[in-house]
């Protein structure tokens, strides 16, 4: 048998220049740069979903945080530097974000996305209200995926939906392809490619409902074939909710009372703060344990949340039909649990998101791995320009979106620019994708075993509890991480009833790591900075922690380092 | 669970929700040309087929109880 009718036999087998895993607003963006770049280049976009109906851009808030003409770069980042990312940017790469980021509202607009603009066609935009930060908000329709995906098949990009893309594939160290399955027949499917493009998320844990897409399958795809991974302790962003619907309430965190009727708000962040932090999920932690819950809002002072209302659900501001009926809808079957009478004090509880994404990467979005690219949420904090923060909203709302572009577009040339040094698309070894195959079906081959929902719910027992992940102590970590380990341990155990919940296995198997991942590195930083609290570290150490923690793995051990960050070329100084 | 109600005699056939679904909650069955509710348990009710549906033939009444984790 040939090399080409081997791999055959493993499945469906096809070949591009470039494959995106991924069909969001990441992988779109990649997608649409590279043919405009280079039109012969043959680029497939691969998509657990639909793509153009996929990923998590049109189910949020459409809100792009961007340099207003009021706005100075140099203010952005001095102000990023003191008060977001503490310290722990990459500047540089911030320096470039500043300074370029507005070019994404110029091709979201040129590709088609609908941008509210005012009448001399200058961008529409709002400030955030009662804090004074140095950028604004503008905003554009929930329908941009589908928009961008009839602009990507114009140019003629190849589109595999409702496949799901597992392992990658490789030759000696480069990335040589990905291996996968069909989750409609359940046909593995291998690609080989000249270069591969991740853009398939941040690790969310399946908690909160409209970040769910996020199951980190390309964060654990990376680690396994050897990347390294930057700043996977920030994983654990937190959004306080309503406790009866799960919703989130903008701005609830500044306007929290405890069963005593004390602004808690008030002592647990203090001062004006540019937008949430963990200390809102601490502060409703340490009054439950002082017997001080249920913790409240008041909503007729919470401002925001009221002008949520008017910039998502109606067209004062902006006029967006498909985001006004997607939040009406929301908001409206969220009330009908909402307690009688409560609705002016309802109860909140921190909702865990998570938003990992430490996917290692340069200024070309060039992960460790050659030929292997890291673009939108996956490599948020693995790209370091965002410092001590999760992934989207971070501690900027209206970030993940113009992160999403600006890093596609860098990561598409410079992953055009790898592929035009290779002649042909590389082969694959057939061995190493029969071994893969092997194991991604595994769960497949039995009926009895662990089911991957109920691995899923202990890893979210391990990761939820605000005790555990955002008010951490080396003691209860350790708890965390050995509840993570035995559900490692029984991995092996998973088993799948059809190539759904294969899909699903497989991202059991991606939280698992994610969150071994995330409790590893968050031992090892031994302060607090930004958004990563410590109850034994309270303070920020300077002298010690200016580095980031990077994890990688070692002949099948997580293996932890640090990167001391370069501050001398740094023009912001501690 | 979520429920997710598909009036199939209003249904023309147009596979958007099968599409519109980020989740892969519904599925498109061949033999009967209609969407079919396969994984429920996935359905995180964001609505989106419900809303996009031309034929208003979906309905999406959420269970919050569905969320079970625990901040404590
Ligand atoms: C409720 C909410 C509100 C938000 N509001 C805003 C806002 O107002 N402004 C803003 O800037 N940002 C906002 N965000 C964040 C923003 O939506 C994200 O940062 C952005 O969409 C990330 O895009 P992405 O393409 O990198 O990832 P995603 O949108 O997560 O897309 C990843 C894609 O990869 C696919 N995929 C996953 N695994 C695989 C696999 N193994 N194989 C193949 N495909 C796979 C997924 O199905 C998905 O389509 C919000 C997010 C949410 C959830
Ligand atoms: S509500 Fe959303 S998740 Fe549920 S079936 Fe419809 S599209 Fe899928
Ligand atoms: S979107 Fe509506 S009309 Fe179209 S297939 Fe689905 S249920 Fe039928």
């Amino acid at each position: 048998m040939n090399a080409m009718a081997e791999l055959a036999s493993l499945g469906e087998s096809i070949s591009t220049d470039i494959c995106i895993m991924g069909g969001g607003i990441a992988g779109l963006t990649a997608a649409i740069t590279l043919k405009e770049k280079s039109p012969h280049l043959d680029v497939l976009i691969v998509e657990k979903a639909t793509t153009g109906w996929a990923g998590k851009a049109d189910r949020g808030g459409g809100i792009l945080a961007f340099l207003t003409p009021d706005d100075i770069p140099d203010d952005f980042i001095r102000f990023h530097v003191h008060n977001i990312g503490c310290f722990l940017e990459d500047q540089e790469l911030l320096s470039e974000y500043a300074h370029t980021c507005n070019s994404v509202l110029d091709y979201l607009d040129a590709w088609g996305a609908k941008l509210a603009k005012e009448r001399d066609g200058s961008w529409k935009y709002i400030k955030t209200p009662g804090v004074d930060v140095p950028w604004g908000m503008a905003s554009v329709e929930l329908d941009m995926c589908r928009c961008l995906r009839k602009h990507a098949r114009k140019l003629e990009c190849r589109f595999l939906d409702r496949t799901t893309m597992v392992d990658l594939l490789k030759e000696d160290d480069r990335v040589v392809g990905t291996i996968g399955f069909s989750i409609e027949d359940g046909g593995c499917c291998v690609v080989r490619s000249k270069a591969t493009i991740l853009a398939n998320g941040s690790q969310n844990y399946r908690v909160l409902p409209m970040w769910s897409p996020g199951r980190g399958d390309g964060i654990a795809a990376a680690y396994r074939a050897g990347a390294q991974m930057r700043n996977a302790e920030f994983g654990s962003f937190v959004n306080m909710v309503h406790a009866a619907s799960r919703e989130v309430i903008f701005g609830a965190e500044d306007h929290m009372y405890n069963a005593s009727g004390e602004d808690i708000s008030a002592r647990y962040r203090p001062g004006v703060q540019p937008d949430i932090c963990a200390m809102s999920a601490i502060g409703w932690y340490k009054e439950y344990l002082n017997s001080n819950g249920p913790v409240r809002i008041k909503s007729d002072e919470n401002v925001l949340q009221a002008g949520a209302e008017v910039l998502f659900a109606s067209d004062l501001v902006w006029d967006r039909p498909a985001a006004i009926a997607f939040w009406s809808r929301l908001w409206e079957k969220g009330k009908s649990v909402e307690v009688e009478g409560a609705a002016n004090m309802p109860e909140v509880i921190p909702g865990f998101v998570g938003e990992q994404s430490p996917v290692k990467v340069d200024h070309g979005m060039a992960t460790t791995l050659p030929g292997l690219y890291a673009v939108g949420d996956v490599s948020y904090s693995g790209s370091a320009w965002t410092g001590a923060v999760p992934s989207p909203p971070g501690r900027i709302r209206g970030t993940g979106l113009m992160n999403a572009v600006w890093s596609a577009r860098r990561g598409a040339m410079a992953a055009a620019a790898y592929a035009a040094g290779l002649v042909e698309i590389p082969g694959v070894d057939h061995a190493q994708a029969a071994e893969l195959k092997e194991r991604i079906f595994a769960p497949l081959r039995g009926d009895r075993g662990v089911s991957a929902l109920d691995l899923v719910r202990a890893i979210q027992d391990a990761i939820t509890p605000v005790r555990y992940s955002n008010w951490k102590s080396e003691e209860r970590m350790r708890e965390a991480l050995g509840k993570v380990l035995e559900v490692k341990g029984r991995l092996a155990d998973l088993t799948a009833a059809d190539p759904h919940d294969l899909s699903r296995c497989n991202e059991a198997v991606s939280m698992a790591l994610c969150a071994e991942m995330f409790y590893r590195a968050s031992l090892e930083r031994k302060e607090s900075r930004g958004w990563f609290v410590r109850e034994d570290y309270p303070e920020t150490d300077n002298a010690n922690w200016l580095k980031w923690i990077v994890l990688e793995d070692k002949d099948g051990e997580m293996s932890v380092s640090t990167e001391d960050i370069p501050m001398a070329r740094y023009p912001i100084k501690v | 669970m979520n429920t997710i109600n598909i009036n199939l005699d209003a249904c023309d056939g147009c596979m958007t929700c099968v599409k519109a679904c980020f989740a892969n909650v519904l599925r498109w069955e061949k033999p009967a040309m209609s969407p079919v509710v396969a994984y429920a348990e996935d359905c995180v009710h964001c609505n989106v087929c419900e809303l996009s549906c031309p034929r208003g033939c979906i309905e999406v009444i959420p269970d919050f109880a569905y969320m079970r984790w625990s901040a404590l």
